[in-house]
């Protein structure tokens, strides 16, 4: 019998390695030659681009104002290209006046038209290239190659042009992707439709509205999500009736665009919005509650922060903490609802927030001592020990921790001494463990679990 | 007997190897092409428009830490300068026994909280959640020691409140954007994307400063520079390549982005995996193909996160054979989903790739060594076809290795210099004698250790973020 070797070889795969070796050899060769060469390559383009942008921005004044002519530049590809990365990049962050004098540059030099041409004929990647270039030009000029792009059957062009749309910033450019989303016919990924929406109808939410009270139920979310986020005060009647919408999204979206134009109504539509079903609704209705800082909000944020959903409890808390003036109210109210999760997720959002470290400083200042001081109890009541007694022992400034130590002392709070046994460890520094004595003797003078472990120990 | 026993193997071996080179040149070639087009998107996608836009969710960072005192400081200073509209890090204290809870106490001035933790997947008692005075979006969780890194990211999860996690190593630094990046295919597709993995890159070498990369450099040491090569393979060809057919199975441990609400549903990282960011994303696949829902998991190359890579052959050797010790177990613990048609492309491609070509292959490697060298003892071996077999072998492999200094020359380009473009050229004819049969039995005893259940999370030796033992060179 042939060895397997031998009957490779009579087959033919020994020939095949060969071949095999040769071509990854070959290949090998290749990609070492190519990278070497690109590299290089790379190195005289920059170098040749690095020049040609140093003269440019020697020029730029010439090339704006037009006394450089525009054929002195507009026919070299590299220097086109780079006369258009500037003049966009500028376009972004000049004040209205320059931007007048960069978009007329634009014009006269003919690089809308030269971009309005790619957009229209090319395909592929310089097509997308174009589109989003056109996009940055703000000009209302590109609209309509723009909307050419929208209607194309290549997915990756209808997003570049999506995209392009967006960055006009025109109200204008809005209505050919609200009249297509109206009817259904712009398949695009949501989130860049409302990016670009967002951007383009900023200044008119009105249109918006328009569109989304005569739009189609897959439309209709979207739009909603939109004006969630540019919504103003004049669209209060407008968001009544969103709110009341029987689509839980609107709903959601309705509660959002309340929290950002904080109209009149808001209150009184949000509170309702508190007790829907669907918790995200809730949640969308006590974020914006929170958004609006008032008051009057409190025992709809206390309501929202004995929910049965631990995000709307989270978000209330958050919306509470915000109202940093009535943090005692607050939390005597939270304590009244004797519902342990509402507190314990009141007390970790001040304690996330920083409310509790603002109040410990505030009670360096007679002013607002009091204040802070009865809000502080409130919270001590409401489980916030470790964090008091680690300021009690490690705050910086000595005055703070001194206050501090007194208040605790003064709030009988035999929890407090269970916790200070955690923290009694053998490498604690003597100055502050005689004030965890002296605590303790304040606290619980007879007979505390701390002083017979200590007592223990020794 | 022994004779057409030993021929056959050698013919199968060699079916096998022929198998695996086809997979590595498609893969190749698929992530040469999904490269060009991503470099071309990143060109045009504006990460302004990530950063500004309403829509762009909040994230919460999962920092696991087990005695990390060299570098936990650097690390979670780097992630809270992160150029990202909304995020807090949860870093987790899995019981180090050195001081990386005095560090963050020290540097972050924490403060003991009586912070509501939930426990809504089971993990470790935690001892205690910290907070800082000076940084409101940094959490500290204190927790006795759960021997797996699951553990600690699991009571991280337990205290996000945003709704993706990205868990980020401690070891490890993420770019400033690199949060930005990485979110872009959520931010672009949020209800099919339910995760994302970025590149991870090797430190070694390169300068740091202020918890970022300063001058990317390659490192000195030989065994860095070997897994150099290995990490750009591993990321720019294997994942790419994968990402391309809408199979990946693997997002790195070191960064990745996953949505909350899946990760809590599917319990979490599970308790005991070693592989846990494997053992994650086989969970997705298998819940998400099991409920018929469209989904993608992805791989963005751009969003960079350095890490420090061992450079002793004890530390090396520990992590390729945990490695090799969680892909067993992962697969393993997913063997239902090995050809199973309700799995599709995942069940039929993917896990059967990862069983036949990466779980038992340092075991097919190590047999074709044997039958080699019984086949050439009783003179079976046809000395002219091995050793044009053997050259063959040599240079396929370092072109798929050229490949990925190709991609990483044709679109992310980190290393500028001329002498270090000369370096990974040089080291990918270098890498496979002797490194890669070291490799072999590294992954060899990680399949032992696996067999004979050894499941703990060992430390690797580290110098610290951007302390390279040996001096870099200062750019040319």
């Amino acid at each position: 019998m042939p060895s397997v070797s031998r009957l490779l070889d009579l087959m033919g795969p020994a020939g095949l390695i060969v071949q095999a070796l040769l071509a990854s050899l070959g290949a090998v060769v290749g990609l070492l030659a190519f990278i070497l060469m690109r590299r290089g390559a790379r190195r005289v383009y920059f170098w040749r681009r690095d020049r040609r942008v140093l003269e440019a921005r020697a020029d730029w004044d010439g090339i704006v104002d037009g006394t450089i002519p525009p054929k002195a530049w507009v026919l070299s590809r590299m220097s086109r290209e780079i006369v258009e990365g500037i003049l966009l990049d500028r376009l972004e962050v000049a004040p209205p006046k320059e931007c007048e004098r960069l978009l007329e540059c634009l014009r006269f030099s003919g690089l809308l038209d030269t971009r309005v041409h790619e957009a229209r004929i090319w395909r592929g990647w310089q097509r997308h290239k174009a589109l989003l270039a056109l996009g940055r030009m703000r000009v209302p000029e590109a609209i309509p190659a723009l909307m050419e792009g929208l209607d194309d059957d290549d997915e990756q062009c209808r997003i570049a042009a999506t995209r392009g749309l967006g960055r006009l910033g025109l109200p204008r450019a809005a209505v050919p992707i609200l009249e297509r989303l109206s009817t259904g016919k712009l398949q695009v990924p949501s989130s860049l439709l409302l990016d670009a929406l967002i951007d383009n109808c900023r200044a008119t939410p009105a249109l918006v509205l328009t569109y989304l009270l005569k739009s189609v139920d897959t439309a209709k979310p979207l739009l909603a999500r939109v004006l969630g986020e540019i919504a103003t005060p004049d669209l209060d009647e407008g968001l009544l009736l969103l709110a009341s919408d029987e689509s839980s999204e609107v709903r959601a979206a309705a509660a959002r665009a309340l929290g950002c134009a904080k109209p009149s109504l808001a209150l009184s539509i949000l509170t309702g919005l508190v007790d829907d079903e669907e918790w995200f609704v809730r949640l969308r209705a006590v974020v914006a509650l929170g958004e609006l800082e008032d008051p009057r909000a409190i025992p709809v944020l206390l309501h929202g922060l004995c929910d049965r959903n631990r995000q709307v409890r989270i978000r209330s808390a958050c919306g509470l903490s915000r109202l940093r003036d009535h943090l005692e109210d607050i939390i005597c109210l939270a304590l009244k609802t004797q519902d342990a999760y509402a507190i314990q997720e009141l007390v970790s959002e001040l304690e996330r927030s920083g409310g509790i470290f603002e109040l410990v400083t505030a009670m360096g200042d007679s002013r607002r001592r009091a204040k802070a001081e009865a809000a502080l109890l409130a919270a001590l009541r409401g489980g916030c020990r470790r964090i008091l007694l680690d300021l009690v022992l490690n705050h910086e400034d000595w005055r703070t921790r001194g206050m501090l130590a007194r208040l605790l002392s003064r709030s009988a709070d035999t929890e407090l001494l269970k916790i200070m046994e955690l923290f009694d460890s053998p490498g604690l520094p003597l100055r502050k463990r005689r004030v965890l004595r002296w605590l303790e003797r304040q606290l619980a003078p007879t007979q505390s679990p701390f002083s017979q472990a200590a007592k223990v120990v020794a | 007997m022994i004779g057409p026993i030993v021929q056959w193997v050698n013919a199968l071996l060699f079916f096998y190897y022929l198998a695996c080179n086809l997979i590595y040149l498609r893969l190749l070639l698929a992530a040469i092409k999904a490269s060009v087009s991503q470099n071309r998107r990143q060109k045009t996608a504006w990460l302004d428009r990530v950063r500004r836009s309403p829509l762009t969710p909040p994230i919460s960072l999962l920092v696991p830490a087990h005695n990390e005192e060299c570098s936990i400081v650097e690390s979670v200073r780097s992630l809270l300068r992160l150029d990202y509209p909304e995020f807090e890090v949860i870093v987790t204290n899995d019981g180090s026994k050195d001081g990386t809870l005095a560090q963050l106490i020290e540097h972050f001035q924490l403060t003991q909280s009586d912070y509501l933790y939930l426990p809504q997947i089971e993990t470790k008692p935690v001892r205690g959640v910290y907070l800082s005075r000076t940084e409101r979006r940094l959490i500290v969780l204190d927790k006795e020691a759960g021997g797996a890194k699951s553990d600690a990211i699991n009571a991280a999860m337990n205290l996000a409140s945003k709704p993706y996690v990205c868990v980020v190593d401690a070891d490890s630094m993420l770019e400033r954007d690199g949060l930005l990046r990485i979110m872009a295919p959520v931010v672009n597709d949020p209800d099919r994307v339910v995760a994302a993995g970025g590149i991870v890159r090797v430190i070694n070498g390169s300068q740091v400063k202020n918890g970022s990369v300063r001058d990317v450099r390659l490192p000195w040491g030989f065994l860095e520079m070997m897994q150099v090569e290995e990490y750009l393979r591993a990321f720019l060809i294997g994942r790419e390549g994968w990402n391309a057919f809408n199979m990946l199975l693997i997002i790195s441990g070191a960064f990745g982005v996953f949505r909350t609400d899946l990760c809590k549903q599917l319990g979490g990282f599970r308790r005991g995996a070693i592989g846990e960011d494997l053992d994650l994303v086989v969970r997705m696949h298998r819940y998400l193909r099991e409920q018929d829902q469209k989904y993608r998991v992805h791989f963005v190359a751009d969003p960079v996160c350095w890490t420090e890579v061992p450079s002793t052959f004890k530390s090396l050797g520990n992590q390729r054979a945990r490695w090799h010790n969680g892909l067993a177990e992962c697969l393993w613990h997913n063997r239902r989903m090995l050809f199973n048609s309700r799995y599709g492309r995942i069940g039929w491609v993917a896990i059967p790739y990862m069983w036949l070509f990466e779980l038992i292959a340092p075991v097919l490697e190590c047999l074709g060594w044997v039958s080699i060298l019984v086949a050439a003892l009783m003179g079976l071996l046809s000395r002219r076809f091995f050793m044009q077999f053997l050259l063959f072998g040599y240079v396929f492999s370092t072109l798929i290795s050229m490949g990925s200094v190709l991609i990483e020359e044709m679109t992310y380009r980190r290393y500028n210099n001329w002498r270090d473009l000369g370096r990974l050229i040089c080291f990918c004819f270098l890498e496979h004698i002797p490194y890669r049969q070291i490799h072999m039995l590294w992954r060899l005893r990680g399949i032992w250790q696996y067999l004979r259940g050894n499941h703990t999370w060992t430390k690797i030796e580290r110098v610290g973020l951007g302390k390279s033992p040996k001096p870099s060179v200062v750019a040319g």
